[in-house]
């Protein structure tokens, strides 16, 4: 479902990606981990067409992004690490406005059967979102995932700064959606949350992605060692 | 899609508080333009109709005498004021609006409202042209600088691109949001000015009203337009949100105040008028030499026998015509060609001044509107030339009547006979001029010149639009 080949990106001489080839199918839940600055948001971001590759693709449904912005985008689902949204609109003006972006539309009470699905408290729906809480806020932009019925979701680092609780509420529902069938790709720094919830693991270093793991054969204790190998000089084979 | 992007537009505007303020501000100004428009309007009109009755029966009553001392006695053009100069009242402060006419003198147009103003309406006339020439492209702006870079700043940007909208599809919403709200403050304002002024029971038959207020209308609508694709155009180039008021900011103090008063400076420093009381003195030294350098009496005594061949007569005893009356006639006649001269210089380095100013247009859009509306109001130069013209020939044939009537009821003077009576004219002579009317030309005629202003109008939203297009396709997501 998500395909990068080769892809390379680079910022004013400094090369954020340096030819990165992985896929994401449908039903997995990929987590790219890394440093900041490992390429991650990059990644993230070219899948999405907010910036242009230098080198490779970057294919959706085996579309390639930069030929076909607009299909590719269709087919996916961005949850950034904080969903912005417009203050003054309420939860389901919002959800509206950016599912009729996408070019779809729904009845209000399917709207509204959205934000419980994504754990918004029935109450606050009406409210103008300028008042909400951090996790209030993903849980819309969980909504606006799921009333797109995106066939994969990009998310980058959204469970960054939640509660627990709120976080494993977002973890259940990324579930959820992978036994749908979606290919998810989670930048994330929650070791624990990717053994938990995802089925594979990347390792992402300088622009390079320099390990990949099967969550399931992996234990925690593991990861995490493997994981602080990377990220030492000379990395896990050093 | 784009009605939908502009729905959201438009109640993220609304619900903003900043808009109230902005909103609220500009209906209070464009009401209360709207409102002196229409009381000054009113008043004057009505002052314009009494004064015009007034001198028209002063000229009646003003009692026996000799008819070519009636002529002297003259008689006034009011100007009326234009069907729209409720709204945009043009040149009419400095053009003077009463017109006195007499014998032997071509007069300008007195009574300038500007010469009785304080220093305060230097900086013009609060009227509904002025705050939209002026402040509407502020609401704009106000309303639009955020379009692209507010949202790009906040993050919503990312969030609205990666559902997969185009950028121009985002554009036109935006757009049609803005518009919508721009063109609901305004469109109410200015139409709650018309229904007060339809109020007062001005007519205004004749002057194509319904065509006038189209066109105003559509060039406003021009207007209006280019600054919001060059607000959005902007909004949507600049890095951030600052950089984006600044540049629009600068723009519109350029192209709303800057440009108008450079482009007045620069057409009179191309075609200067020359300083007032020289012209007076050549005018009127050209008066008496004639206009080809024959004083008027030595001009008559040349033509005299040809003259009076006309009327079959070889000498003055044989003339039907007192000599006298057609003496004076003719020195009345012998100045028109002088008056046309003089008055042609000035009128054409004000024409060229006009015309100048329509080409600097390319400059700044204020420039091709200004003139277009003051046209379309009744209020501009052209109209008040048509005006002075009217009241010249007014005045001429005003003198001719008396004149002539002169002339044929004291023809028996000739032969040195007949009594002093044949000198009188009563209320009954002077009945034989009609009172003045001023039949402006139609509104075709009136913007037979304005083709090239419409086009610069259309230029600068192709412009504007080609802007816009580019920036959205070249839009980036990320501010850095």
């Amino acid at each position: 479902m998500l395909q990068a080949t080769k892809l390379k990106k680079s910022y004013g001489g400094t090369e954020a990606l340096k030819g990165l080839d992985m896929t994401v199918e449908g039903g997995d839940i990929y987590c790219l981990l890394g440093a900041n600055g490992a390429g991650k948001t990059t990644t993230i971001s070219l899948f999405l067409n907010f910036i242009r590759p230098d080198g490779g693709t970057a294919a959706v449904g085996g579309l390639d992004v930069a030929e076909q912005p607009l299909e590719t985008k269709k087919l996916l689902a961005y949850i950034p690490e904080q969903v912005m949204l417009y203050g003054n609109l309420t939860a389901l003006e919002n959800l509206r406005y950016f599912s009729r972006l996408g070019g779809r539309d729904y009845s209000q009470g399917e709207y509204r059967g959205f934000l419980r699905r994504a754990g918004l408290q029935d109450g606050a729906a009406g409210r103008r979102v300028k008042t909400y809480s951090k996790g209030m806020r993903q849980k819309v932009g969980l909504a606006v995932a799921l009333a797109k019925q995106a066939k994969a979701l990009l998310l980058d680092e959204p469970t960054a700064g939640l509660d627990p609780k709120a976080s494993n509420e977002f973890s259940e529902l990324l579930l959820k959606l992978k036994a749908d069938g979606a290919a998810i790709l989670m930048a994330t720094h929650d070791l624990f949350r990717a053994k938990e919830t995802g089925t594979r693991i990347g390792i992402m270093k300088e622009g390079r992605l320099v390990d990949e793991l099967s969550a399931g054969e992996v234990s925690h204790a593991d990861l995490e060692k493997i994981y602080l190998q990377h990220m030492h000089v000379g990395g896990r084979y050093a | 899609m784009i009605v939908s992007i502009a729905r959201k537009e438009f109640s993220e505007i609304v619900r903003d508080g900043r808009f109230k303020w902005t909103a609220g501000m500009m209906a209070l100004l464009l009401l209360t333009a709207m409102a002196a428009g229409c009381q000054k309007h009113s008043a004057y009109m009505d002052m314009q109709r009494l004064s015009q009755d007034r001198t028209n029966a002063q000229w009646l009553n003003q009692g026996n005498k000799n008819p070519h001392a009636g002529a002297h006695y003259g008689n006034y053009a009011f100007k009326p004021a234009g069907p729209l100069a409720f709204f945009d009242n043009g040149i009419n402060h400095y053009a003077g609006n009463a017109l006195f006419m007499e014998a032997h003198k071509q007069n300008f147009a007195l009574g300038r409202p500007a010469t009785d103003q304080s220093s305060i309406g230097r900086f013009g006339d609060l009227s509904g042209a002025m705050i939209l020439q002026l402040l509407m492209p502020l609401l704009i702006i106000f309303l639009g600088f955020t379009a692209f870079a507010g949202e790009r700043e906040s993050g919503t940007l990312r969030q609205a691109l990666s559902m997969g909208v185009s950028n121009r599809q985002l554009l036109w919403g935006k757009a049609l949001g803005i518009g919508a709200v721009v063109a609901l403050i305004t469109g109410l304002c200015v139409a709650a000015g018309g229904l007060a002024l339809s109020l007062t029971g001005l007519s205004m038959e004749n002057e194509s009203l319904g065509a006038r207020v189209a066109l105003m209308a559509l060039s406003y609508s021009l207007y209006a337009g280019i600054f919001l694709f060059l607000t959005l155009a902007v909004s949507a180039w600049a890095k951030n949100v600052r950089t984006a008021l600044m540049v629009l900011v600068g723009f519109w103090a350029f192209a709303a105040f800057l440009a108008p008063k450079a482009a007045v400076e620069i057409s009179k420093a191309a075609h200067p008028t020359p300083a007032f009381g020289q012209w007076m003195a050549d005018m009127r030294t050209h008066q008496m030499r004639g206009i080809d350098g024959v004083p008027p009496f030595a001009r008559f005594q040349q033509e005299s026998e040809a003259l009076f061949a006309e009327y079959g007569a070889e000498s003055v005893a044989e003339l039907p015509v007192y000599v006298g009356a057609l003496r004076l006639q003719k020195f009345e006649e012998y100045d028109f060609p002088v008056f046309e001269q003089h008055f042609g210089r000035l009128r054409d380095a004000y024409t060229r001044q006009r015309r100048l100013q329509d080409r600097l247009g390319i400059v700044a859009p204020t420039l091709p509107l200004r003139s277009l509306s003051m046209t379309l109001a009744g209020t501009d130069l052209i109209r008040h030339i048509q005006f002075a013209d009217a009241a010249e020939a007014y005045r001429r044939e005003m003198v001719a009547t008396v004149n002539n009537y002169l002339g044929e009821a004291a023809a028996s003077l000739n032969s040195g006979y007949g009594g002093g009576n044949v000198l009188i004219a009563d209320e009954a002579v002077f009945a034989m001029v009609p009172p003045f009317e001023f039949a402006p030309q139609g509104l075709g005629k009136a913007l037979s010149e304005h083709a090239g202003n419409f086009v610069a109008l259309a230029l600068w939203l192709a412009a504007a639009l080609g802007l816009a297009i580019g920036a959205a396709r070249r839009l980036k997501v990320d501010g850095d």
